[in-house]
């Protein structure tokens, strides 16, 4: 895969090879970039950048050093370090800082050749980098006031047609360049709604007069192609506050470069911790953190990392002497320790075993299996009771139900009957364990009637190529390709060909039977292996043979179904994002969050909080041969996992590296079932067995306002997203309030009045409570409080112990994972 | 495996609003947004606080409501003859009469047409004012883009502890938040306020909780709550998001002011009577209590107006009730000075064919339909646009969902050309064409 990771060795290795300086004093060290300089054609330059770096911290210090050419005739520099070309031949630039020396050699060719206007090459990016072809503007899909151009760029030849000949022409006026509606527009001499784009005489402006008075060609013979761009720097250490300029050079297919920092456009991903003020300038903000700068030009991408630590030192002993159970620790600390963060205590047992039975089984324990939990006095017990925990039934429905998010379609869609199967095949596909690589396999090759193989209802759901195409996609690679069906990707490579391509795996999906009729849509579909289909370029029209997005098509013989050649690619060692993107959706689940996010979301410009152990919990996962439940275990016994939420004054706030636990919220489904087990009344689901849990739900037909009121996905919705993770006052209303929750502490058949009329003392009513609620005994302080209660309710043992419960239930400690 | 799409994750809304401005140059979000601030506090004053839109689910005719066709023939016009209304010249249906005698309240558009013909569709078309992305069903629920209450709580808010979006007393198929996040959903409130024993649910403690013992509940929560908190704002800390929760919850319940906003049986029976005494009647005037209380969105919705058979016999049953009820309503907020900036808006998601069919009914027909507006600043006494003389299509001053939207959107004060990011990044334009229906406009 491609992430850049953040590895001190990278920055060594990397400030090895910027280091051509001679001359260094012991403490500063001066870098120039580049080191070397080519420049093409007339009035070609090149910016350099110097950073002096200190203590292995680099900063920039451009704006301080002076620059001088040595051979003025060939090339020439500015006082900030521009250089420009003025003849051919090869000169040099000399650069100056605190009595340090650096020599950069230029060469310039061609320098006295006035080579003609590109259009893809020049004119183009000016259309993009002013923002004439965002996706707010003339980008988007139907144009903007009649004016349309492709999004940021991506298919020239429209655009060309657009600025050329369509509207009559009336674009350009080749007989007098600057009444070109074009120009007067962008320059906003006639009215404008996007403003003025292009002022006159600004370069841009001089670029595109020039390009039109030359005839507006659509291309320049023997133009080259663009092939790369690279970003300096790659990697960056800042600390709060500092700035760093940037440089984009872009390397064409002739063997030429340019710098193109001003044609860019610069994107940060947390502009909090840093942010672009403005084109080429990166600034560190005023916390520690990390931020990734995304360099596009011209559809390519290019990207630099950023760390700012935290401030003041900690010593090495500290990371030296933390607990590893196994390999998640290490690259835990390691991340820390780069960051100068520590991590908080381990929690209690009490709170382990809380925590951990709610993400393996999406439930409390029960009082009493939290009393042997506690009484336990073997040193390995956490271990014990995960391993415990991975074989009950209810880790079954709980993590079927999480794949039913991602999975469920619209019942008015495809059918109730037609859900109902889908959700009994993963249920069962849980219920045996398959490995994961396995389950992904039956289920994107799911052939056979929908009333018979439940997989067969993705293919009922998603019927054309390019609609499962980007569910399979999403789901099982993380690679979100929505924006490639329509236009090139806007943070990603990946383009409309790319994705066409891999549709066509889909090409062959056929169907017999009964199709959609909703809202009822009660038929029987066949999904089988079609003797012929295609999946055509939508500008092209070209047919696409299938080809995965990356490596090399296998040739497909034509009785063989193309989907199993996908699952063979997908599925593949050498496929790193199959077993990425689920270990990062386990790991989001148990960690409170995912080390990339949003968790389906795997690209070069959104990169993994820690890489490196991205990367071995997806080869743990291969080694376990995709058994899910050996991943869980082993996260869920690492000691990463049990640590506290509480901060210590070094990860306050750290949000992204696990130095603490996140609190969540518990799902609708298991807040409702854990009310239910607490006080032993259930709810009457429809379409469900009594005394069904609601994790065991199979449809979001069956009604429930409190899962409505806690958040469900609906997949009525498109896309059906929308697990809501946030607290609403809605909720606590509902909590405090709602008649159902009220009924189940009040009525006679619940736990609240069997309690009551027990033979037991206050205080072990109360000890039951806080077993079934918070999985701990009250502390001391809480006894005398809860005693209080029932004191003063003397002859109402019922009401002091309904007031008790809802109070426990209404507190942060219940309605989150702590 | 959560599928943390992360519809309303700060760090990546964070990244995608001020990203996405330093990514063009700071300058066309930011340029946008400039714009539609100047527009949105210049050229539109804000002209209603709150609105409450009347959804006739199935489809209401247009023929038997407010474009009647007397001079067609008997298989078009129907059954029911006209009457005139308080405005000369402006004809309703028969059965209008309450509607009809507040006509100078009245502005009805006759000629709103689409092209989406079956219910899902119409629904989504109507309520969000953006076609469905994909063919969708007649059945279908579906949504694509924010509905308009939804939007309305995104960008107007509620009083504190307040559920900004109320819908009474069901959810409309496309009335959800999509995108804008699952808080900006409708609160649901689905008992009946014409039942003796109604409370809106939630929001009134349950019985026997009534006072001393609710606060001591209150103190005892208080006294067991000993998580800690991390007040480091930058930690995220989601328990004290929760705090705040719990004491707007608190302040809804106990508040007076806010409990008698919900408890219609402080209505006195002359005024309930006049709603009338069944479910829409009841929700309408439980709906004005909620905006009176600062809800500013609620949908009314009442089902059953897909009238494929008995078209007549079913609407002598059911629209002096039903219009009887909507002109107390419009009256109701007109002595309490609250008409003025309360838009009241009926309509469903099309109208009727022309010909009655076989079975005595009319289909689904998306080439016109009739909108009736009332208050927030809207002109009264004024038909706009018009149907062809059998009300086959609208033929003057056609008007899409699209205008239908942006008035509301620019009655309640909210730019509808205002550009809002999707999760996945992607800039979108709240209406795509944002030209309000101008006569509406006072």
């Amino acid at each position: 895969m491609f992430y850049q990771q953040i590895s001190p060795i990278k920055f060594l290795a990397w400030l090895a090879v910027c280091l051509t300086v001679t001359d260094l004093s012991a403490d500063t060290k001066l870098t120039v970039y580049p080191t070397q300089i080519r420049l093409t054609g007339k009035a070609a330059y090149q910016q350099l950048l110097v950073s002096a770096s200190e203590d292995g911290h680099e900063l920039d210090v451009t704006g301080k050093a002076s620059f001088r050419s040595a051979d003025p005739k060939i090339v020439q520099v500015t006082e900030g370090g521009r250089v420009q070309s003025a003849g051919d031949g090869k000169g040099k630039i000399v650069v100056e800082f605190a009595g340090q020396v650096a020599e950069i050699t230029v060469e310039s060719i061609r320098s006295a050749e006035v080579v003609p206007i590109s259009f893809e090459l020049q004119v183009q990016p000016i259309l993009v980098n002013r923002g004439c072809s965002t996706g707010a503007c003339h980008g988007k899909a139907r144009g903007q006031n009649g004016f349309q151009l492709s999004l940021l760029g991506f298919d020239p030849g429209f655009d060309f047609a657009a600025l050329t000949r369509e509207g009559r022409g009336r674009r350009l006026f080749p007989a007098d360049p600057r009444r070109s509606l074009l120009l007067q527009k962008g320059a906003g001499q006639v009215a404008h709604g996007g403003g003025i784009r292009l002022p006159v005489g600004s370069e841009d402006f001089e670029t595109v007069l020039r390009w039109i008075a030359e005839g507006a060609q659509r291309e320049v013979a023997g133009e080259p192609q663009l092939e790369r761009i690279s970003l300096y720097p790659e990697f960056r250490m800042m600390k709060p506050q500092q700035e760093q300029p940037l440089l984009v050079t872009a390397y064409y297919s002739d063997g030429t470069e340019r710098d193109v920092t001003l044609q860019t456009q610069f994107q940060s991903n947390e502009s909090v911790i840093v942010g672009v003020p403005k084109k080429g300038l990166m600034r560190a903000g005023p916390i520690p953190g990390e931020a990734t700068i995304m360099a596009r030009f011209m559809g390519r991408i290019a990207t630099c990392n950023v760390v700012i630590p935290l401030e003041g030192k900690v010593s090495a002993d500290l990371y030296a002497n933390l607990p590893e159970n196994n390999f998640i620790d290490g690259f835990v600390w390691k991340k820390l320790q780069l960051l100068g963060i520590t991590p908080s205590d381990e929690i209690s047992d009490a709170a382990f075993m809380r925590r951990v039975s709610i993400d393996i089984l999406g439930r409390l324990p029960s009082a009493d299996e939290a009393r042997a939990f506690l009484a336990d006095k073997r040193a390995d017990k956490r271990a014990h009771l995960v391993d415990a925990l991975l074989q009950r039934p209810e880790y079954v429905d709980h993590w079927a139900s999480k794949w039913m998010d991602l999975l469920r379609p619209n019942p008015y869609r495809v059918g109730i009957k037609a859900v109902l199967n889908y959700d009994n095949w993963i249920r069962e596909n849980f219920r045996q364990n398959k490995p994961y690589d396995q389950f992904v396999a039956d289920l994107v090759t799911a052939q056979g009637s929908t009333w018979r193989n439940g997989a067969a209802t993705l293919f009922r759901d998603r019927r054309s190529p390019d609609e499962i195409t980007t569910m399979v996609s999403r789901l099982f690679l993380g690679v979100r390709l929505e924006c490639a069906k329509c236009h090139h990707h806007p943070f990603e490579k990946w383009s409309q060909e790319d994705f066409y391509s891999l549709a066509a795996y889909f090409s062959r999906v056929g169907r017999k039977g009964t199709g959609l009729s909703p809202p009822i849509s009660g038929g029987e579909e066949i999904i089988m292996l079609a003797k012929s289909g295609a999946v055509r370029h939508p500008i092209t029209e070209k047919e696409l043979a299938p080809r995965p997005l990356f490596g090399d098509a296998v040739v497909i013989p034509e009785t063989e179904d193309p989907r199993v050649a996908l699952v063979q690619w997908m599925t593949s060692p050498e496929n790193e994002y199959f077993a990425e993107v689920i270990v990062n959706r386990i790991w989001a689940d148990l960690m409170g969050r995912g080390l990339v996010e949003p968790v389906d979301d795997l690209r070069v410009t959104n990169p993994p909080s820690n890489g490196p152990l991205l990367k071995a919990l997806a080869q743990h996962l291969r080694e376990q041969k995709f058994d899910l439940k050996k991943l869980i275990g082993t996260i869920a016994k690492s000691h990463v996992y049990a640590l506290s939420t509480v901060p210590t004054e070094r990860n306050v706030s750290d949000t992204r590296n696990y130095s603490r636990h996140y609190r969540q919220r518990l799902r609708a489904e298991v807040l409702l079932d854990a009310i239910t087990d607490i006080t032993e009344v259930s709810d009457s689901f429809s379409a469900m067995p009594p005394q069904s849990r609601a994790n065991q739900i199979w449809t979001t037909r069956v009604s429930s306002l409190f899962l409505d009121t806690f958040g469900r996905p609906n997949p009525n919705q498109d896309p059906p997203c929308e697990r809501m993770p946030e607290s609403t006052v809605v909720q606590t209303l509902h909590l405090m309030n709602a008649p159902n929750l009220h009924n189940k502490l009040t009525t006679d058949a619940g736990f609240v009045a069997r309690m009551a009329a027990s033979e037991l003392p206050a205080e072990k009513i109360v000890e039951e409570l806080y077993l079934r609620c918070y999985t701990r005994l009250p502390t001391a302080e809480e006894l005398v409080v809860a005693r209080q209660v029932f004191e003063q309710s003397k002859d109402n043992r019922r009401q002091a112990t309904e007031d008790l419960l809802w109070a426990l239930m209404n507190t942060p400690e219940f309605v989150f994972k702590n | 495996m959560k599928s943390r799409t992360n519809c309303e994750g700060v760090t990546r809304r964070d990244c995608l609003q001020l990203g996405m401005g330093g990514l063009i140059g700071g300058g066309l979000v930011g340029a946008l947004r400039a714009q539609a601030l100047a527009a949105s506090e210049g050229s539109s004053r804000r002209q209603a606080k709150r609105c409450i839109l009347i959804w006739l689910d199935g489809g209401p005719t247009h023929y038997e409501t407010f474009d009647p066709k007397p001079d067609a023939p008997l298989e078009i016009r129907g059954e029911f003859g006209t009457l005139a209304t308080k405005v000369p010249g402006v004809r309703f249906s028969h059965h209008m009469k309450k509607l009809g005698g507040i006509m100078d309240r009245l502005a009805v558009v006759r000629s709103i047409r689409h092209n989406q013909g079956n219910h899902g569709a119409g629904n989504h078309y109507m309520m969000t004012g953006a076609p469905p992305r994909i063919p969708v069903g007649c059945g279908a629920f579906v949504s694509f883009h924010p509905s308009l209450g939804s939007v309305v709580s995104a960008e107007c808010g509620a009083p504190e502890g307040l559920p900004a979006y109320f819908s009474l007393p069901r959810m409309s198929r496309s009335g959800g938040p999509n995108f804008l996040g699952a808080k900006h959903a409708p609160f649901v409130v689905s008992d009946d306020p014409n039942s003796s024993g109604f409370r809106v649910r939630d929001v009134a403690l349950p019985k026997g909780l009534q006072g001393e013992r609710f606060l001591g509940r209150q103190d005892l929560r208080k006294s067991v709550d000993r998580l800690l908190r991390i007040q480091d704002k930058t930690a995220g800390d989601p328990a004290l998001a929760l705090d705040e929760f719990y004491r707007q919850g608190y302040q809804l319940v106990t508040s007076q002011e806010a409990q008698k906003a919900f408890d219609i049986h402080q209505e006195p029976d002359k005024i309930r009577d006049e709603y009338g005494r069944n479910s829409f009647g009841q929700q309408a005037l439980l709906a004005r209590r909620l905006v009176d209380a600062g809800v500013p969105f609620v949908t009314l919705y009442q089902g059953g107006w897909d009238h494929h058979t008995d078209i007549f016999k079913r609407l002598n049953d059911r629209l002096p009730a039903f219009e009887s009820t909507i002109a107390t309503l419009i009256m109701d907020l007109e002595r309490r000075g609250m008409l003025d900036d309360t838009l009241v808006i009926a309509l469903g998601e099309f109208g009727r064919t022309p010909k009655v069919n076989e079975r005595g009914g009319r289909d689904h027909w998306s080439n016109a339909m009739s909108v009736m507006f009332a208050g927030g600043h809207t002109p009264g006494g004024q038909v706009i646009g018009a149907t062809d003389r059998k009300g086959y299509a609208a033929v003057e001053r056609v008007l899409s969902p699209e205008n239908f939207v942006s008035t509301i959107y620019q009655k309640l004060g909210i730019n509808p050309g205002k550009v809002l990011y999707t999760p996945e990044g992607r800039p979108t334009h709240l209406v795509s064409d944002a030209t309000p229906i101008r006569e509406l406009m006072g």
